[in-house]
């Protein structure tokens, strides 16, 4: 068998191994979701700097609040699975020690339908949910659409507007940020139960307390 | 009728080729992406077809040396496996240059199969059938056992319906391959490799 035969099958079979390969980001991200993320890296970075307003019309500013903030990004006109993420983290929110929350850990809802959703809306839409105090639902304020874009993306957040309809096809993680400000988790609700997403949070507060003690 | 044929073969073969092109790729193809099984089941395969069809248009494409057989070979699985993966999906859907691109490869796909199977031995053609309908398979399997929305341009009803189509032309794939395997026991190499008329 000549060399030839079996060389220039080898080089061909690198290259579209290595395309591949790029384009899943090292086999690592094979939808848009995941390679959104795994493209922007976000764990281990500083929560870039969003001024937000709140369900009770007050603004706010998570990199000044020195807790960890468990943060998510929905819309209200969204059909199903914005909701169903929501549902999942108000069980998470109970499962959660009541002496933690609010006092070491705030949950922030992220609305990021600039066009269709307010602070009258997303106050409404808090009212479904039943004695949840530290759990605040924002939405971007005196931000426009281009900023608010970088943001997402620089945190591997996916969204993409659909033009026929007022559909928003998203990805879904969830975001825990410590009190000094720096993505230490990322949850994939679609993938992980509230039970490990409970126990991964009461260990990174339990060990930050543990550090701040030392 | 014949006679017409044989003369204008080439020019009838590449007009059907490129009104196929202008339907399937300009005029249709919002419709074509507008759901998953009409994107991959369709529009994809379609696109693979109109290059099989280029190359009626000319026999001297050959692939004669068996290495750069094998490389079309490893080229043109690998560009199904890269379109089929959700990331390209989305991608496809969302930007219409990203979805030409597919096209595009797909054709040349298509076309550079009938060039590297009018001279490959056999058993690699029969590996290769083989093989396709073991991707097609796994990603049909994938497909409709993922709970998970993979490809978020679609739903998770129209990710299971693909994943059936799937199923259901892996099957066909491998059954094909099988009888045609199997109903040339005695035919000797050099005519085995008369598969499929080349």
């Amino acid at each position: 068998m000549k060399l030839k035969t079996v060389i220039i099958p080898l080089i061909t079979l690198g290259i579209c191994i290595a395309i591949i390969s790029k384009w899943t980001h090292g086999f690592k991200a094979f939808t848009i979701f995941s390679y959104s993320l795994e493209e922007a890296s976000p764990l281990n970075k500083e929560f870039p700097e969003i001024q937000l307003i709140n369900h009770d019309s007050v603004l706010v500013n998570l990199n000044e609040d020195p807790k960890y903030k468990l943060a998510n990004f929905v819309y209200l006109n969204c059909p199903f699975v914005c909701h169903k993420i929501n549902n999942q983290l108000e069980k998470v929110y109970h499962s959660i020690d009541t002496l933690l929350v609010p006092s070491q850990i705030e949950f922030v809802t992220i609305s990021f339908d600039l066009d269709n959703d307010d602070v009258e809306r997303i106050r409404n839409y808090r009212n479904h949910f039943k004695n949840i105090p530290g759990w605040e639902f924002a939405i971007p304020y005196e931000v426009d659409e281009q900023e608010f874009d970088v943001f997402l993306k620089n945190i591997g957040v996916w969204i993409y507007k659909e033009s026929k309809n007022r559909i928003i096809n998203h990805s879904t993680y969830i975001y825990l940020i410590s009190p000094d400000n720096k993505i230490v988790k990322i949850f994939d609700p679609e993938r992980e139960d509230n039970n490990s997403i409970v126990t991964e949070i009461n260990e990174w507060i339990n060990t930050g307390q543990n550090i701040a003690s030392l | 009728m014949d006679k017409y044929w044989t003369k204008y073969r080439v020019v009838i073969i590449i007009t059907v080729f490129f009104v196929g092109f202008y339907l399937l790729s300009i005029q249709f193809d919002e419709w074509f992406t507008y759901t998953m099984p009409r994107h991959q089941i369709i529009q994809l395969p379609l696109m693979f077809l109109l290059g099989v069809l280029l190359a009626q248009a000319f026999h001297s494409w050959r692939v004669k040396d068996l290495g750069w057989a094998i490389s079309g070979l490893i080229f043109i699985f690998s560009s199904i496996i890269f379109w089929m993966l959700p990331h390209s999906v989305d991608k496809a859907v969302i930007e219409p240059e990203f979805n030409k691109l597919m096209h595009v490869n797909m054709i040349i796909s298509g076309a550079l199969l009938v060039a590297i199977y009018r001279e490959l031995i056999f058993e690699v053609k029969i590996f290769f059938l083989g093989m396709l309908s073991a991707k097609l398979g796994a990603a049909g399997v994938i497909m409709k056992v993922f709970n998970l929305l993979l490809c978020s341009s679609f739903d998770i009803r129209q990710q299971k319906e693909t994943g059936n189509y799937f199923i259901f032309l892996a099957l066909v794939i491998f059954i094909s391959t099988i009888v045609v395997f199997f109903r040339m026991p005695s035919i000797k190499s050099r005519e085995r490799s008369n598969f499929l008329g080349y």
